[in-house]
């Protein structure tokens, strides 16, 4: 063998390993980034609150007794403590990375408590607590401490004062405990609608169906449904869906219903091909014996077949999960954009994934809360894949 | 008249049920049925009704504006001249152009890289490693689509942008054909990676051992015997991934910079596709900028068929030379 020829070897092998390394380094810089940015703001207080912050006013009467609790000993050096209010103030930053001024401790004989509602004065559950924000103190006789003088200026401002006019604080913001609610709806809904009617055609495709020219068309035209992407779907939400709920549900517009139609409709191609791969695993004997125990076509269907094509059935549902947790395309048009709190499956909202696009096209973008939610996506359709990955590799020793 | 009444005798005799055993049997026959033939209706209601929405523009009048002019859509060079709601002069010429052209190049970059890592795996890499490669395929192609565009965002961004400026010229903000191409060539590695790898592992071993009998290296092997015998399995790979870039929308949106005209050729001019023109100004409800994004899927339902069966024509062409 002439050298030339080695060294053409050795290049073209060595082009080879560096195009394979390419794949991992990608997946490594996908996962490192996304972890570097959102791991940040990862805590539980993230999944349970609220996207909107709730906004208070706060008034407070003639103060007859001062608060005298002295420091407590838990605070942290930077914390700013006012012994008169009963009160401690740090310097933070939000979700969205802009300074802000959080309570981190009051005294339980702050006069802060006697504060009432301004915006509703039958509100008896008022009251500012530990993780509220303030964003500042306004007084009669000078100029207000704004949050962006920081701490120690607001702490100073109020110990020089024995009255103010009123408190604006609100809860800490940027939660994500809508979008997650609306997630595990539009999980479920889609699953009650996809799976019966998944399941079922791939039942009739693959034991009733006869082998003629319709069946082949009906099938290769779910097939079809496979190779449209999924903004497409989207258009056909908004186009059929949506007008379809808002007509006979109490819905106005996009909703979480007409979203889980779309969903269904890119999820059926992808169940009945896992069911009907089960099913065909399964040998005729079965069929077989149990006809000829006298039972019929839907009794054979339902106690024999059916049960041992449970372990694809269960891949269906795990591959179905994955991807309505991961589709946004489609959703941006049928459930639509809005980040909501409160959510009814009439109602318009978010899931996770359009969460992100949201997060992603406001100006400026927020990319740390983006990469958060991100890890929390790649998290679960990991452990998805290794589910289907366990199930499909028992299943096949069985089989 | 025979016939229909034979007809009807027939169906009353299907209809006759001995007992409730047969009755179930008859309604559960049914509900599959029914079931089977609403999976396979979907796609005709795709088709009808955006094709029903996204026809309005051309022949109705839009509330008073006028049809759209069908040959200026699909020629302009400037995405709607004029304001929103007043303007009937929509076109995505230069879009479609964008849009194949950003697919091609993606193609391009990740073709190579896929089919190389494809032989790897199945030919080159020792059981473990090429387990752990597939694994790593598999989580790339697991990866939503947001979190590559958030990627994209994030990462590719900045880093074109900062090419761009060591290069001296002034990207906005990294938005460009560059940043759309990398993101697409990344969401399509993993699609071309495993097909690859189905048709390279396909390829008999006869001819394998028979191109080492004759005294070539394994290296000649893998390049000269076994990568032209899979070929048409790798063709395959590449109408899935070209499929794949020219539909894919969120990713693309957030780091393409929705150029209003062109078309846009240079690596650092911002572009716009068809996926991105239709998530664009989503506030609209009603009217002709509601209609014109049917429009627009139905040019991009058209153009990724054109492109599938231009390519299914070239594959069989490729696939009929004897390789052997």
């Amino acid at each position: 063998m002439s050298n030339k020829r080695k060294r053409f070897d050795k290049l073209l092998q060595t082009v080879t390993y560096i195009s394979a390394s390419i794949g991992v380094l990608i997946l490594s810089l996908i996962v490192v980034f996304v972890i570097r940015n959102g791991v940040g703001l990862i805590n539980l207080d993230l999944i349970t609150n609220d996207y909107h912050a709730q906004f208070y006013n706060g008034g407070i009467d003639e103060i007859v007794t001062f608060s005298n609790t002295p420091r407590p000993n838990e605070l942290d050096s930077g914390d700013i403590y006012s012994e008169k209010w009963g009160i401690a103030l740090r310097d933070g930053l939000d979700r969205e990375g802009k300074p802000i001024i959080e309570v981190v401790f009051i005294a339980e004989d702050s006069p802060l408590y006697t504060m009432y509602d301004k915006n509703n004065l039958e509100n008896t559950e008022f009251k500012i607590e530990v993780e509220n924000i303030i964003s500042s103190v306004k007084f009669d006789n000078k100029p207000s401490a704004l949050s962006i003088y920081g701490a120690e200026y607001m702490i100073n401002e109020l110990d020089a004062e024995n009255q103010f006019r009123e408190i604006v604080f609100s809860s800490l913001g940027g939660g994500i405990r809508g979008s997650l609610i609306t997630t595990l709806y539009t999980i479920g809904l889609t699953l009650i609608i996809a799976l019966p009617i998944g399941i079922f055609s791939a039942i009739y495709l693959n034991e009733f169906a006869k082998k003629n020219r319709l069946t082949r068309v009906i099938r290769s035209m779910i097939e079809m449904l496979t190779g449209v992407p999924s903004i497409i779907f989207g258009l056909m939400g908004l186009a059929v869906f949506v007008p379809l709920t808002t007509r006979y549900t109490p819905a106005t517009s996009a909703n979480l219903i007409s979203g889980s139609l779309t969903l269904a409709v890119i999820l059926l191609p992808i169940i009945i091909r896992s069911t009907e791969e089960s099913l065909k695993v399964i040998p005729d004997d079965f069929r077989f014996a149990s006809l000829a125990l006298g039972a019929n076509n839907s009794q054979t269907t339902f106690k024999v077949v059916l049960p041992s094509a449970l372990p694809g059935i269960l891949t269906a549902t795990l591959l179905a999960i994955g991807r309505v947790i991961g589709e946004s395309a489609a959703l941006i048009f049928a459930i639509g954009t809005t980040i909501k709190d409160d959510i009814s499956i009439f109602g318009k909202s978010t899931t996770l994934a359009v969460h992100i696009w949201s997060l992603l096209t406001d100006e400026p973008a927020n990319i740390e809360l983006a990469s958060t939610i991100s890890i929390i996506i790649l998290f679960i359709v990991l452990i998805l894949n290794i589910s289907v990955k366990l199930l499909s590799k028992k299943y096949l020793k069985r089989a | 008249m025979n016939k229909t009444k034979k007809w009807i005798q027939e169906i009353k005799n299907k209809l006759h049920f001995n007992s409730k055993k047969e009755i179930v049997d008859f309604l559960v026959r049914l509900i599959f049925m029914i079931s089977t033939i609403v999976s396979g209706s979907f796609i005709i209601i795709i088709i009808i009704f955006i094709a029903r929405e996204g026809i309005k523009p051309f022949v109705t009048d839009n509330d008073g504006l006028g049809a759209v002019n069908l040959f200026r859509f699909l020629t302009g060079r400037v995405w709607l001249t004029g304001t929103t709601f007043q303007s009937t002069l929509y076109s995505v010429g230069f879009i479609i152009i964008n849009t194949i052209y950003v697919a091609i190049l993606s193609l391009l970059i990740s073709m190579p890289i896929g089919v190389l890592t494809a032989l790897f795996i199945a030919k080159i890499a020792p059981t473990k490693l090429s387990s752990i490669m597939r694994t790593v395929i598999e989580l790339l192609a697991a990866i939503p689509s947001i979190v590559y565009g958030l990627f994209g965002a994030g990462v590719i961004l900045p880093f074109v942008y900062n090419f761009a400026k060591t290069l001296g010229i002034q990207s906005p903000g990294g938005n460009s054909v560059l940043a759309t191409v990398i993101v697409l060539s990344l969401m399509i590695l993993p699609t071309i990676t495993a097909l690859s790898e189905v048709a390279i592992r396909s390829v008999g071993k006869d001819i394998e051992h028979g191109s080492l009998a004759l005294g070539a290296t394994k290296t000649q092997t893998h390049f000269k015997v076994i990568l032209t015998s899979a070929k048409s399995g790798i063709f395959s790979a590449a109408i899935l991934g070209i499929g794949r870039a020219l539909g894919e929308a969120t990713a693309v949106s957030l780091v393409a910079g929705n150029a209003q005209n062109g078309p846009s050729f240079g690596i650092f001019q911002t572009t716009s596709t068809l996926t991105s023109t239709m998530l664009q100004g989503l506030k609209e409800t009603i009217g002709l900028d509601y209609d014109i994004r049917f429009s627009v899927g139905i040019v991009l339902m058209i153009v990724i068929l054109i492109t599938n069966t231009l390519l299914n024509y070239v594959k069989r062409k490729v696939g009929n030379v004897n390789v052997k």
